[in-house]
């Protein structure tokens, strides 16, 4: 598998003489893990610098689209590209639907809250997700919980964060006791505990694309790398659906 | 105190001295004027020059975002001539400077009303310009006011939020400052980490204050002892 991944990287290297460059990269947080390890096969590869930016994917989004000096954007929905292609910030040609994920309902290890059906979830004091009204994560938890016919019974007892990563954080240090969360974070930490898989319920997409005006010949590599065989074999192993090339 | 700790203490530092070296200029200038200009309309002036003292942070961020953006005012502009601010250190520099403006002026201004006219009418008499008695009469006696309005100032933008995550985002290394990198750190469950970086502010703001402190109380005592 490294080996793979060095060969491959070895053949970039060479396609992409000259001097190495630096890309920033905007990613929905909860690539935070697999990106910086492939960020890092990157690195080593092509002697190029990557520097990333993790937050929701909405800031990002309205960042870039504000102006913000991204080279490339990965998005945690396909609604935020689409807002970037509207404003011509990306390109449609250079969107790649990528990755696929699930969303899981989280309690502190700790706890020994458990539920049979989402109807349980009515009767938790509190539950945090990201920002239902903008971040994917959040969003698409509201989606699933309208779809369950929950969302009006729950929504007012929806404690809103940033982002994916600070609702996981919110489950972690028990300040809240259950949240919504992507499968792929839920994975990463010892700290909470899977109570129930909201698995293939709510359609959930990652979409990657080079921003439109970055000439750097790093980002369109990066990206290639991203969509490669080695880097889907890191993906996985976080937890994501790779999806076919589409 | 990791290699990230020590990137992001030099990157606030870098930018806040920037941002108020930038605006030491502007705001004597301005602090001069208003201590002399006794006109109409000086009280409308001197209150939307205090603005950002009293306007939530978001506010003053959310009206400069909306003029840097590209389809802005100065946005296009901007664009046309291929400056980029948004998003980079200058937003940073540029967001800390607007909220910590008022902050330089108003000590500052205080100062300079402090100094008595007729020093200045007899350094005028002796034949010096507005800008040379300035320089010689009311900058060396006002001077405590102005470093005190200068520390304001920095420690302002060196703890700034509000305003700069707005024009700036959180971009590790390039635009996450110190207060960013706090709020960045809590929110992902990383207290202790969060924490060594509130002990290095605890430490930079001791160490300025101090300094500042001593270094008045030591002129002052010279000052005194003059002739």
């Amino acid at each position: 598998m490294r080996t793979r991944i060095l060969a491959a990287l070895l053949l970039l290297a060479m396609a992409a003489p000259g001097r190495s460059e630096e890309i920033l990269v905007f990613a929905a947080a909860s690539l935070t893990e697999s990106l910086q390890e492939i960020g890092r096969s990157f690195e080593r590869g092509t002697g190029n610098r990557v520097r990333f930016a993790f937050g929701a994917s909405s800031d990002l989004a309205r960042q870039i689209r504000a102006g913000a000096p991204a080279d490339v954007f990965f998005s945690a929905d396909t609604a935020h590209m689409d807002e970037l292609e509207r404003v011509g910030r990306i390109r449609r040609e250079d969107r790649r639907e990528f990755l696929g994920n699930s969303l899981v309902v989280i309690v502190p290890a700790g706890s020994s809250l458990r539920i049979r059906e989402p109807r349980d979830l009515l009767a938790l004091g509190r539950i945090v997700l990201a920002d239902p009204e903008a971040v994917p994560a959040g969003v698409y938890a509201k989606k699933w919980l309208q779809a369950e016919g929950l969302w009006d019974g729950l929504r007012s007892r929806v404690v809103p964060t940033l982002d994916v990563r600070a609702a996981l954080a919110a489950v972690e240090t028990e300040a809240a006791p259950a949240g919504i969360v992507y499968k792929t974070d839920a994975r990463m930490s010892k700290r909470v505990r899977m109570i129930y898989e909201a698995a293939g319920k709510a359609d959930i997409v990652y979409s990657v694309a080079r921003v439109s005006d970055s000439r750097k010949r790093a980002a369109a590599d990066f990206v290639r790398l991203v969509e490669s065989r080695e880097a889907a074999g890191v993906f996985t192993r976080y937890g994501f659906v790779v999806r076919a090339a589409s | 105190m990791s290699a990230s700790d020590l990137s992001i203490l030099l990157l606030t530092l870098r930018v806040a001295a920037v941002s108020t070296l930038s605006i030491l200029p502007f705001g004597i200038a301005a602090a001069w004027l208003l201590s002399r200009w006794k006109g109409r309309g000086k009280v409308s002036v001197e209150t939307l020059l205090s603005l950002p003292l009293v306007l939530p942070p978001t506010a003053v961020g959310l009206v400069l975002l909306e003029m840097l953006t590209r389809s802005g005012p100065l946005g296009r502009l901007l664009d046309r001539a291929g400056v980029e601010i948004l998003f980079t250190w200058k937003a940073v520099v540029l967001a800390t400077a607007v909220m910590s403006f008022p902050l330089l002026v108003r000590p500052a201004r205080a100062a300079l009303e402090e100094v008595d006219p007729r020093l200045i009418g007899i350094g005028r008499s002796l034949g010096h310009g507005a800008f040379d008695v300035f320089t010689k009469v009311s900058l060396p006696l006002a001077w405590r006011g102005i470093l005190a309005g200068t520390l304001l100032a920095f420690s302002r933008a060196f703890g700034e939020f509000g305003a700069t995550i707005l024009v700036a985002g959180n971009i590790p290394g390039r635009t996450q400052t110190l207060a960013l990198a706090i709020f960045h750190r809590t929110q992902i469950g990383q207290d202790a980490a969060a924490f060594r970086l509130v002990a290095l502010t605890v430490v930079v703001a001791f160490a300025a204050v101090w300094t500042t402190e001593v270094l008045q109380r030591r002129r002052s005592r010279f000052a005194r002892s003059e002739p």
